[in-house]
């Protein structure tokens, strides 16, 4: 199987994969009970109303008076065409409120990812370079430092720190600022750092032990041999197999993280992102909203995968398409 | 009115507009509610590192003076976003301070509880039968919709409030009244039954929507249309109506604003120079709500001056009241804590009778709970004592003179006068219950051990609990086992019931007879109407007292009306005294009525009054405006920067 054919199918399968879980999504949200349609069944007998009269005309309203499949294929037709509906939490279209919620997290999540990505994989690989070594040590606590620290508690400690004593970076985050601005960078400096210290530890450890099993390889032993540089041996014959099982742990940890962390993150530095979005919207049960930030974690979790799958074949050709 | 109660005891969660609105007593600006009437306007006004409980009125805006300079930004820090702008709809108390800087409501009322008219004057000149509603002139909304008239209030109210088909968040609230457009600015409401309080319902309270607007949307009875139109969200008809300028609203970010230079209360000055300051007003160049949800960080923007306003939470108000970077200003509220008795057949779980239902019973719960202590040790000092259903500040208030201060050591009922009156309620029972020394024993000769619910979310509740524990063990001689509950659970499954009677069902208690004409969950019938599960005592829910309009009272005492979760029915006669009260014609005639209704209750103590709350608002030390009212913010447009 070529390459071209290999990443077809993969799509496909990503393809399926999404249909699975937007139809159990789908299941799971047509069996659980409407908060809305209870709330107005409530509120008219509080009113002297007719609960059942008021249960009817709000199925009416939303459409739950059809059969499940006109309802599921409404659904399917509204997820694959964008049109995710209304968050009543926020008052503004899903979509919008979903972009809006990236818009704000991608600031501080793309710095987070280069830097994670960058500088995890290099250290691990210098620290198994250098192991036992002072420099091996450093580089371990601060890993173990930053994976055991919980996000949330540092990052109120950092602005403290930083924001109230020292008076360096705002406490305020600013929708207003632009961008690419040094205001927007200052303000983002506490909740990249965070994140970074928070997912690098995984990362650096994974690569500092991958990569102490390929130094002594036989192929590093012929590299030397034939006179490499050091520099040249590890950035590529170390670090290119060390980066075929990191890639799993990357993948995996950063979408964990993504989640849990950007949330605690986000609300301790009150950056209006997805975590937040996410969040609010379960706590305040607005289904569309949660609809939304469900299918687009399961998109990101599949498109992940899928990138997975092919860096694997790229990283390392002895991995045949036929076998996957 | 009945979701406005049930409602009332969720309260934080969600309130509806008209609870809000009651709860905060302010028409309109800013979400920061205070005392009332308590002010002595004895403060120093340099409040810098000191705070008052109740009345600090030293920092108050002069309305006669000079137009002050207009500078800065105002920047309100809040805890959480909000679901909506659109006024119709809106019922969170967040959002009403957001729509407020933009968009003002027809009246509010000044520290001295009178009604002082923003958009109109609400007035009667029949006892509180009929009343005109006078329009101001010069109101505009932005283009196209001209000017705000009678004909948009009329339409408004009567085709969306009054309409079956929207459910506004006023929706209700005007069944009963007949409006009529009188002239191009004036309105004639006339009420079902005259009511002398009528502005202080909020009723009367709306805000401005333009009539062509909303006609499209009334026509096709579309209530998604109107709730997701984007100029009623992003309030873009705000015209002159309002200080400021809404420009943006970041959902989970928070609004920002800027000085409306056409802002209609300028008028006032013109016409009167007591208001003089509305001149230029308002002088914010701009303004912002940010949204942070992290305590910490909220409180690390004051402290580092980036915030003019958060609210503390009270383990950080003494820092900051000895700070002299910001201004503390204490602002009481009329929501109480108390703790709740199960009356019900399903409440008193130690062995058979239910001695919640004995006056004196309650009286010596009352009684034995030392409050002074309680405000000092759990609260730090930031409550209030509770003695009946009205806060101190209140008009209604009938004077400590009048009545019984239980749990004050010094002044009151406390300690062994709790055991007499145990003792008094034991003999009015006979299940078998009596004291061996200081242990209460139950038939079976066991001690009586009895249940009490916290909300699991709260310290200061739990911190509560033991010390109700202690007290009742020590006085009373029983033991009380405290649980922590999660505040769905509680309300779900023990403050509201399933099984609810038939309408029309009635039973007599204490030679009363109660009439269940519309059964709710919050008050299912008569007391054998019960909630799924058996408790004692609850301290999950608080309640608002209405000390602008005590008459919504009558929801929780009357017996028979949709709120009585723990099925108390008054031995006095409540009943006649709301009537008695719904047809007075003058503010003197209610008072009377209203002082014996709330001694009735400090005698009664339906529920068992502990301590009112008290707002800590930190403030920008140059800014001049809050005041520790129950009013503070009316005048918000006022406000500015000490130059």
């Amino acid at each position: 199987m070529g390459l071209a054919r290999y990443i077809g199918a993969r799509v496909i399968w990503a393809g399926v994969v999404s249909l699975i879980i937007v139809t159990i999504t789908f299941l799971l949200l047509a069996l659980a009970p409407n908060p809305s349609i209870s709330e107005a069944a409530t509120q008219a007998a509080l009113q002297g109303g007719d609960p059942t009269e008021a249960v009817e005309r709000q199925q009416e309203l939303r459409g739950l008076d059809q059969p499940l499949h006109v309802r599921y294929l409404d659904f399917l037709e509204g997820v694959y065409t964008l049109n995710w509906g209304w968050s009543e939490q926020r008052s503004q279209p899903v979509i919008e409120a979903l972009g809006e919620g990236i818009y704000y997290t991608a600031q501080y999540s793309i710095p987070w990812t280069v830097l994670t990505l960058s500088i995890g994989p290099l250290v691990g690989v210098y620290s198994a370079a250098n192991m036992y070594s002072w420099r091996d040590h450093l580089a371990t606590g601060f890993a173990f430092f930053g994976w055991a620290i919980p996000n949330f508690f540092f990052g109120i400690i950092l602005l403290y720190i930083f924001g109230v004593w020292l008076q360096w970076v705002p406490i305020q985050y600013s929708t207003d600022v632009a961008v690419f601005s040094v205001a927007n960078a200052k303000q983002l400096l506490l909740p990249v750092f965070v994140l970074v210290t928070g997912s690098i530890g995984a990362v650096m450890r994974v690569s500092r032990n991958e990569s102490a099993e390929f130094q002594n390889a036989t192929f590093m032993k012929t590299a030397r041999a034939k006179g490499v540089s050091p520099t040249r041996a590890y950035a590529y014959h170390v670090m290119r197999p060390t980066m075929v099982p990191l890639s799993t742990t990357i993948v995996s940890q950063l979408l964990v993280i993504f989640l849990g962390s950007s949330l605690l993150v986000e609300l301790v530095f009150g950056i209006p992102g997805l975590g937040r979005l996410t969040f609010d919207a379960l706590l305040a049960q607005d289904t569309n909203l949660v609809l939304g930030s469900t299918l687009l974690f399961t998109f990101i979790a599949v498109v992940g995968n899928l990138i997975e799958d092919i860096v694997f074949t790229l990283l390392d050709p002895r991995i045949s398409y036929d076998d996957r | 009115m009945s979701r406005r109660i049930d409602r009332a005891a969720l309260r934080g969660n969600y309130l509806s507009r008209r609870q809000w609105l009651g709860m905060l007593g302010v028409g309109t600006t800013v979400a920061i509610a205070g005392c009332s009437g308590g002010g002595d306007g004895g403060d120093d006004g340099e409040s810098s590192g000191e705070a008052e409980l109740g009345g600090d009125r030293g920092n108050e805006v002069d309305l006669g003076q000079e137009p002050p300079e207009v500078s800065g930004q105002y920047d309100d820090v809040q805890g959480s976003g909000f679901d909506t702008l659109n006024p119709i709809f809106n019922t969170e108390s967040g959002a009403g301070a957001a729509i407020g800087y933009a968009l003002d409501q027809g009246y509010t009322f000044d520290p001295d509880n009178d009604l002082f008219p923003l958009l109109y004057d609400v007035r009667t000149a029949d006892n509180g039968k009929t009343w005109t509603i006078d329009i101001r002139e010069g109101l505009q909304f932005s283009d196209p919709y001209g000017e705000f008239t009678a004909d948009d209030f009329v339409f408004y109210v009567q085709e969306v409030h009054q309409a079956e088909w929207a459910p506004s968040a006023n929706s209700g609230e005007w069944s009963g009244v007949t409006l009529s457009r009188v002239g191009e600015y004036e309105v004639e409401a006339t009420l079902e039954n005259a009511n002398i309080l009528w502005p202080e319902t909020f009723t009367p309270l709306e805000y401005p929507i333009p009539r062509d607007l909303i006609e499209p949307y009334v026509e096709a009875e579309d209530v998604e249309g109107m709730q997701q139109d984007e100029e009623l969200i992003e309030l873009q008809f705000a015209g002159n109506l309002g200080a400021y300028t809404l420009d943006e609203w970041v959902r989970d970010g928070g609004t920002s604003y800027s000085r409306n230079d056409e802002y209609y209360l300028r008028q006032l000055a013109e016409a009167n120079e007591e208001f003089r300051i509305f001149g230029s007003a308002p002088y914010f160049e701009a303004a912002e709500i940010e949204i942070i949800e992290e305590e910490s960080s909220r409180i690390a923007a004051l402290e580092t001056g980036e915030a003019d306003h958060v609210s503390l939470p009270p383990d950080r108000g003494d820092q900051f009241i000895d700070d002299d970077g910001t201004r503390v200003v204490l602002a009481d509220t009329p929501f109480n804590n108390i703790l709740s008795v199960n009356m019900r057949d399903n409440g008193w779980t130690a062995g058979p009778g239910n001695l919640f239902r004995i006056t004196e019973f309650r009286q010596a719960l009352a009684a034995s709970i030392n409050k002074p202590e309680l405000i000092e040790g759990v609260y730090r000092g930031f409550h209030n004592p509770h003695y009946t259903w009205q806060p101190a500040f209140s008009e209604w208030f009938p004077g400590t003179d009048e009545l019984t201060l239980w749990g004050n050591p010094d002044e009151g009922v406390y300690g062994a006068e709790a055991r007499d009156l145990a003792e008094q309620a034991l003999e009015q029972t006979d299940e078998g219950y009596s004291y061996d020394g200081d242990v209460l024993l139950g038939p079976n000769g066991d001690q009586v051990e009895l249940q009490l619910y916290y909300n699991a979310a709260s310290p200061t509740q739990e911190l509560a609990a033991g010390f109700y524990a202690e007290e009742f063990e020590k006085h009373l001689g029983f033991a009380l086992s405290t649980n922590a509950i999660d505040g769905t659970r509680f309300s779900e499954q023990y403050w509201s019931a399933e099984d609810v009677a038939d309408p029309g069902v009635t039973a007599e208690y204490e030679g009363t007879e109660f009439v269940w004409e519309t059964p709710t969950p919050n008050n299912p019938g008569p007391r054998e109407f019960t909630s799924n599960e058996p408790w004692d005592f609850g301290t999950v829910f608080a309640l608002n007292t209405y000390p602008l309009n005590p008459l919504s009272n009558e929801v929780f005492f009357d017996g028979q009306d949709v709120y009585n979760p723990v099925g108390y029915y008054p031995e006095f006669d409540a009943a006649g005294l709301f009537q008695q009260a719904r047809e007075a014609e003058e503010r003197a005639e209610l008072q009377s009525i209203f002082e014996e209704l709330f001694v009735n209750l400090n005698e009664e103590q339906p529920y068992i009054m502990l301590t009112f709350g008290v707002d800590i608002e930190g403030y920008n030390p140059d800014l001049v405006g809050p005041i520790g009212d129950f009013a503070n913010g009316w005048n918000f447009p006022t406000w500015h920067f000490d130059a």
